[in-house]
């Protein structure tokens, strides 16, 4: 029941958290220089040109009109409309967030590919050159920025060896040519970004599977006779997973964020680059719609997190 | 209401017999940790050629000779020289300059307004509490890097800019670090019994609560140095940090990038060195991490038994 207690309270947070977010982002967008209509029409434009579509756009109005008007909006639905590109913000938003999600998720699948085992052998075989091997490996999955990663994977595996192309996600041409042509795209940017998280997993996996191979239970499924690997898969690892799949939750929403470097090398229609785009060109109902869109996305992305948490471990209450 | 911890007894036997201070015991530890010990002597290697690039690179980092443009490394040239025929050795001297200036800057600002919203919000609490955790948790609803590029796209494409947005986006994680240790501080023994005597808010806090949870702050210090160096070379990647011709890791790059196929050798470079860097920062992380909490020093842990992962950090 606390739980549920809990959880309500995080969901009914969501809101003022959002309004706090947006009303922020509202704010600082609109008071740095910079004009979404002159940057777009340029000086020379007729001063009723500009006057036209500043009123289509509600930018004639004092500051709070036009949040409440654009709150108000959002509430129904409406995320407005681009200011430069005059389409939906609704529209462009899913077009680049299914891109994003997509990479993401094969992003995610590869980090869990390679961490999960890495973890769980450098735990068995602690303090071995098995456990020397993965941890450096670790190590240096942390020190590597992306963009360096995705640098080297393009010189060896597309210049080099022309294994993989190097664009190609989201655009109509990975669409006729079967699964090969959907998947082969989405290679390189996901080992690039999952490669920082296969640390991060491996290195918490590992921690985690220590601990509990210490704990009394381990020593007794031992003890009565269960084969070991039965022991690690069964009794060590589903312990083992609690923290670990909480973190996988919370890291799949920075996924989103930590995209763009990866979006920029390879083309990738994406939202990070979206919002780069959109702020420079001061194009307001876009920014405002992705922002809001990522905020949400992050925040149930953690409250996940933390459900999942006490889900899987029945001793943690709220 | 938490009782506070009592501690009853004459310490432990394994205790060192004559008094030795906490930093000089810190340091102690610090120096068994020979990983940590590497990355502080790279790290201060590092350090130097920055400050001394004026003086230790032999070539000028931004003056074209085209003449020489895309060599092989060679005696000359140790890591070749780019399209503009300047010495990439050189430029990446001069982009360590500007990595680490960058990031010490960050940690400075962030610090600096991270630090006593922290201290104010655990120290006071209530409704002050509520409101400044909210504030930081808005910054929170979003990917670090992505508002570090959103902020620097408002403002324009500039040095100082990134390090405007990369403070920015590091205070949230200053703040809650120094709040949580200081409610747990402000219910202390001597914390409690300072008050009593009638100290000061001031002196309470200042010489009470912060001398105390200098360690968490320590580490998190070097998580954020170590993530502003990938920082600013991502947004210098995008266009967004040190403009040409200036030298920056990230933008040299962007820049390599389009000659990969004839001269692969201009990515090692930055790569390498940006890799070096974030590498010892991280070692020393580590090894502060052991060395300043006590705790960890006898029980000598066969491979850290708690899970100790690092608070994500940019990117």
């Amino acid at each position: 029941m606390n739980t549920l207690a809990y959880l309500a309270r995080r969901i009914v947070q969501i809101p003022v958290v959002l309004i706090v977010t947006t009303l922020t982002i509202f704010i600082v967008v609109r008071a740095t220089p910079g004009d979404p209509v002159e940057l777009m029409l340029g000086m020379q434009t007729s001063p009723d040109a500009v006057q036209a579509v500043r009123e289509k756009f509600h930018l004639d109005k004092p500051l709070y009109q036009q949040y409440l008007i654009w709150l108000g909006d959002v509430i129904r639905g409406d995320l407005g409309s681009s200011i430069r590109l005059n389409r939906p913000v609704s529209q462009m938003l899913g077009e680049r967030l299914i891109v994003s999600l997509q990479l993401a998720t094969a992003a995610m699948l590869f980090a869990l590919l390679i961490s999960i085992p890495l973890g769980i052998v450098a735990a068995i075989w602690r303090n071995t050159w098995v456990d020397y091997g993965a941890t450096g490996y670790m190590v240096l999955g942390f020190s590597i920025p992306n963009f360096a990663l995705a640098l080297i994977l393009i010189y060896v595996f597309a210049v080099e060896l022309d294994w993989f192309p190097i664009s190609g996600i989201g655009s109509s041409t990975s669409r006729g040519g079967g699964v090969w042509a959907f998947v082969s795209p989405f290679i390189l940017p996901a080992v690039a970004l999952g490669t920082v998280q296969t640390a991060y997993f491996g290195r918490l996996l590992r921690s985690s599977m220590i601990d509990v191979l210490g704990q009394d239970y381990i020593r007794t499924a031992h003890a009565k006779g269960l084969k070991p690997a039965v022991v690690i898969a069964v009794h060590a690892l589903k312990n083992a997973m609690i923290p670990f799949v909480t973190m996988v939750a919370i890291h799949f929403g920075y996924m989103i964020g930590i995209q763009i470097t990866i979006e920029y090398i390879f083309a990738i229609p994406g939202m990070g680059l979206a919002v780069l785009t959109a702020v420079v060109n001061r194009d307001f109902p876009v920014v405002q719609g992705f922002t809001l869109v990522i905020a949400i996305f992050f925040l149930v992305t953690n409250i996940i997190a933390d459900v999942l948490y006490t889900f899987l471990d029945p001793r943690i209450r709220y | 209401m938490s009782t506070p911890p009592l501690h009853i007894g004459a310490g432990d036997p394994s205790a060192p017999p004559a008094y030795r201070g906490g930093a000089f015991l810190a340091c102690q530890q610090f120096m068994r940790n020979h990983a940590a010990l590497a990355g502080f002597f790279i790290l201060l290697l590092l350090g130097f050629a920055a400050v001394l690039a004026p003086w230790i690179s032999p070539y000028d980092p931004t003056a074209l000779k085209l003449s020489e443009k895309l060599l092989p490394p060679s005696f000359s040239h140790w890591m070749g020289t780019d399209y503009f025929g300047r010495d990439v050795m050189t430029r990446i001297v001069w982009g360590g300059r500007v990595s680490l200036s960058v990031a010490f800057l960050v940690v400075f600002y962030s610090l600096l307004v991270g630090v006593p919203i922290g201290l104010v919000s655990g120290f006071v609490g209530g409704r002050l509490d509520n409101a400044l955790m909210r504030m930081m948790d808005a910054f929170l609803t979003f990917p670090p890097l992505l508002l570090a590029v959103a902020i620097v796209g408002l403002l324009g494409p500039d040095l100082e800019n990134v390090v405007i947005a990369l403070g920015i986006v590091q205070i949230p994680v200053f703040a809650r670090i120094v709040r949580g240790s200081t409610l747990s501080a402000r219910e202390e023994v001597y914390i409690v019994a300072a008050r009593a005597l009638g100290a000061s808010a001031a002196r309470v806090v200042f010489s009470g609560i912060l001398r105390n949870i200098v360690s968490p702050i320590v580490v998190q210090i070097t998580i954020v140095f170590a993530g502003a160096i990938i920082a600013e070379a991502s947004l210098s990647f995008l266009g967004l940090g040190s403009q040409p011709p200036d030298p920056s890791w990230g933008r040299d790059l962007s820049e390599a990038r389009r000659y990969m196929g004839d001269a692969p050798w201009l990515i090692i470079g930055p790569i390498l060195a940006c890799m070096l860097c974030v590498l010892s920062i991280n070692f020393v992380g580590d090894g502060l991490r052991d060395s300043l909490d006590p705790r960890s020093w006898r029980a000598k842990t066969t491979g850290g038994s708690t899970p100790r992962v690092p608070e994500q950090v940019t990117p």
